[in-house]
């Protein structure tokens, strides 16, 4: 067990446009943990997930990734976008978006075809990889997505509410998916989402964050056997607890 | 505050290029047939303003494009509003369409010439050619672009075609029919000016060739400053219409 | 698909009618055939025209025209678009006046390029370049500025250089308004060469139905418009099936 956490926010504060967004957050992330944030909107769980990307300097205090202050994006840190209709080039075939990825990590274009069909393989578009996004469905792209995101070969996974406008059974299916893509790498997960049966179903410890001002009030350790199983994981005693638990933590919030 | 810092900004760099420009003329004492300093165009539009040689250039132009507009548009409204409720008719006109579509509506100037000689009509007639194609083409689609619930609400009232026509597909049209007008108001304008400058000798057009071949650059310049205005005018007029008349429905982006 | 050719051919036939009233029109005199020569006519005047080599000869001289002056403005619409469009201060302070300059008539330029330049080719090719530089700059800084923020952040995450960011998404996102303002441009390339070709009476069929107009040959100025028509629907389609293949992308759905 390292002492070390791989991510730490150290005192971190936020103030956007004159809002404060986050106060004072402390957090300690280690590798190989699947940490799921939830909380009202306004909360700031988006921009706590943008601040570990690099996508946003905090007001006050550090974020670390293995030590370092996040100053900028860092290739080892993968983003995967809410909105993945607007995430993905359009004018790109399936192909084309992961080799993005590739290119921007200036991977020598011999070994780009042979890790795209790789990474396409694992997310299940190798049949489709001459598509345009715009003949994908919206499970689909976010496979493709997620098929970006591993093409760096990231050591840290940051989701934003993938699976937020997706339907229920398709949201399942990539719930598995995500969960045997990151057990196969071991990647470090942050997972922000409004829903609080996929916290618990996926991670192994759940944060709650509460809004005005945006903290940390709650943190739970998710101690449900892996690996997880859409019907025999739900109907597990301690995923009642958990769920009820986060249940009244959102409740009282809006009291 | 935000605005008139906008409207500020906007106007800092054309105001620098023409402060710019007189300096550089008073510096070299401009004496030229081709060039004329800011200063001497404002002089030389002011004295066209009062002995009102502008202002009717300004008359005939408006009035050849706007003659022109209505005349073609007419035409092209009633056309396409038939076009584009008949899918038969307009699958039929398709080739005809097509085919004479995309023939410049200069290549008509000798043709008006032949017929008119020079004056109203020919220009007129050039400024209706021109104007009735984007009006067909754009109100054909905006009458087939009616949502298709409308037509069940019409043959579930029982409405007769013509009723049907006037209560519900124009007035569910009217937004793009207009945008169809807007646009084809800029063409009627530019083509006037094409034809005056090409061989009608009428209106601005013509008015800004006079002054080059007499040698008197600053009214050329002063005239040209002038069709910028009233071309900018225009538009910004009718675009404030369409704001005021159809609020924000009528923001359509209309194709290019 | 049997129903879309049926439809084809039974506009075609529509076209023939067309032709085949004027025909009657002219025959019968309805209209003095001064004004109105018949399509038989303006058929053995093409004909003729390119027997002769005089219509051929117009004919390339204007698609020159208008070719050269077209690819020098979409270059430098493209380039001054694309360095305004990605720049905010640029398009706070020049977008006003390039709003302003939008709705003005290109031809409105031409006395200018004479003043300049005389009636010569120069002052031909300048003002097609010019008259034709405002579409296609003003709809690639369009383009350009109205590229998906979110494919910004993307690009962010993945630390793209800002070379690599204009080349591979902003380019690209721009691409379908930029090839709008070319078909633009295409447009007012053919009437800028025209309209010059009538003034500078340069060689080309601006000039060639021009001088027919005035030597009362109705059917030669008919073939030249029937031949200036042709060329404006050749171009338009090259232009349409260019922006087919580049822009295959597009939500079919």
């Amino acid at each position: 067990m390292d002492s070390q956490p791989l991510i730490a926010f150290d005192r971190v504060s936020m103030t956007l446009g004159g809002t404060s967004i986050l106060t004072d957050i402390d957090l300690r992330i280690d590798a190989g943990d699947f940490v799921c944030v939830v909380g009202p909107s306004g909360c700031g769980k988006t921009t706590l997930l943008r601040l570990l990307g690099g996508l946003l300097e905090p007001t006050a205090g550090e974020v670390r990734y293995a030590g370092k202050r996040v100053a900028e994006p860092r290739a080892d840190i993968a983003v995967m976008f809410q909105d993945y209709g607007r995430a993905l080039l359009p004018w790109r075939t399936v192909a084309g978006n992961v080799s993005l990825a590739l290119e921007a990590l200036n991977v020598p274009k011999e070994q780009r075809p042979a890790r795209i069909a790789a990474v396409l393989a694992t997310v299940g578009l190798g049949a489709r990889a001459d598509r345009y996004p715009s003949e994908l469905s919206g499970g689909m792209q976010q496979r493709l997505q997620i098929a970006r995101c591993l093409a760096q070969e990231p050591k840290v996974l940051l989701m934003d509410e993938p699976f937020g406008a997706l339907d229920a059974m398709t949201r399942q299916t990539l719930q598995d998916e995500v969960l045997s893509i990151v057990a196969a790498s071991g990647a470090t997960v942050f997972f922000v989402t409004h829903d609080l049966e996929e916290a618990v179903y996926l991670g192994n410890r759940v944060i709650g964050l509460l809004p005005h001002p945006g903290r940390i009030a709650s943190d739970v350790n998710v101690a449900l056997p892996r690996p997880r199983n859409q019907l025999t994981t739900r109907e597990d005693p301690e995923f009642a607890r958990l769920r009820r638990h986060l249940f009244d933590f959102i409740k009282d919030a809006d009291a | 505050m935000k605005r008139a810092l906008a409207i500020g900004r906007g106007l800092a760099f054309p105001a620098a290029a023409i402060v710019l420009c007189q300096i550089a003329a008073m510096v070299s004492h401009l004496q030229s047939d081709t060039l004329a300093s800011p200063a001497a165009a404002l002089v030389a539009g002011a004295h066209a303003f009062a002995d009102g040689s502008i202002l009717l250039a300004t008359v005939q132009t408006l009035a050849n494009a706007f003659g022109g507009l209505a005349l073609g548009g007419c035409i092209g409204l009633i056309l396409g509003i038939l076009l584009g409720s008949s899918t038969t008719a307009d699958r039929l006109m398709e080739f005809s369409v097509e085919a004479l579509r995309p023939i410049p509506s200069v290549a008509l100037i000798p043709v008006a010439m032949l017929i008119y000689g020079f004056g109203y009509r020919m220009e007129i007639a050039i400024v209706a050619f021109a104007s009735f194609w984007p009006v067909l083409i754009l109100s054909r689609n905006a009458v087939a672009g009616v949502d298709a619930a409308l037509f069940d609400v019409a043959r579930v009232l029982r409405l007769p075609p013509l009723a049907r026509t006037i209560k519900i597909v124009l007035p569910a049209a009217l937004p793009r029919i207009f945008v169809a007008f807007r646009l084809a108001a800029g063409i009627a304008l530019t083509v006037a000016v094409t034809v005056e400058v090409s061989t009608n000798p009428l209106g601005l057009g013509y008015g800004m060739m006079l002054a080059e071949q007499s040698l008197h650059p600053e009214l050329m310049l002063a005239y040209l400053l002038w069709i910028g205005i009233i071309g900018w005018g225009l538009n910004f007029a009718i675009v404030n219409a369409q704001r005021r008349l159809f609020g924000r429905s009528a923001n359509v982006r209309t194709a290019t | 698909m049997n129903a879309r050719i049926g439809w084809r051919l039974a506009s075609v036939a529509v076209g023939g009618l067309f032709i085949v009233a004027w025909q009657l029109v002219a025959s019968a005199h309805i209209v003095s055939p001064v004004y109105l020569p018949g399509p038989d006519r303006t058929w053995n005047a093409l004909v003729r025209g390119f027997a002769t080599g005089t219509l051929l000869a117009q004919l390339l001289q204007t698609v020159q025209r208008m070719l050269v002056g077209w690819l020098l403005a979409s270059l430098a619409g493209i380039v001054l678009g694309a360095c305004i469009g990605l720049s905010r201060p640029a398009r706070a302070y020049l977008g006003p006046t390039l709003e302003f300059l939008r709705p003005l008539p290109a031809s409105a330029v031409i006395p200018l390029g004479i003043a300049f330049f005389g009636l010569s080719d120069g002052m031909v090719l300048g003002v097609i370049a010019f008259g034709a530089l405002w579409p296609t700059l003003l709809a690639t800084v369009h383009g350009f500025a109205a590229v998906e923020p979110c494919l910004y952040e993307v690009s962010r995450a993945l630390g793209m250089s800002r070379l690599a960011v204009i080349w591979k998404i902003a380019l690209p996102s721009s691409l379908p308004d930029i090839l709008g303002g070319m078909r633009l441009s295409l447009t007012v390339s053919l009437i800028l060469a025209v309209v010059g070709e009538m003034l500078a009476s340069r060689t080309g069929l601006g000039s060639g139905i021009l001088v027919a107009a005035r030597t009362f040959h109705a059917p030669d100025l008919y073939a030249g418009v029937v031949l200036l028509g042709g060329l404006g629907y050749i171009t338009a389609q090259g232009l349409f099936a260019l922006e087919a293949r580049l822009l295959r992308w597009r939500a079919v759905r």
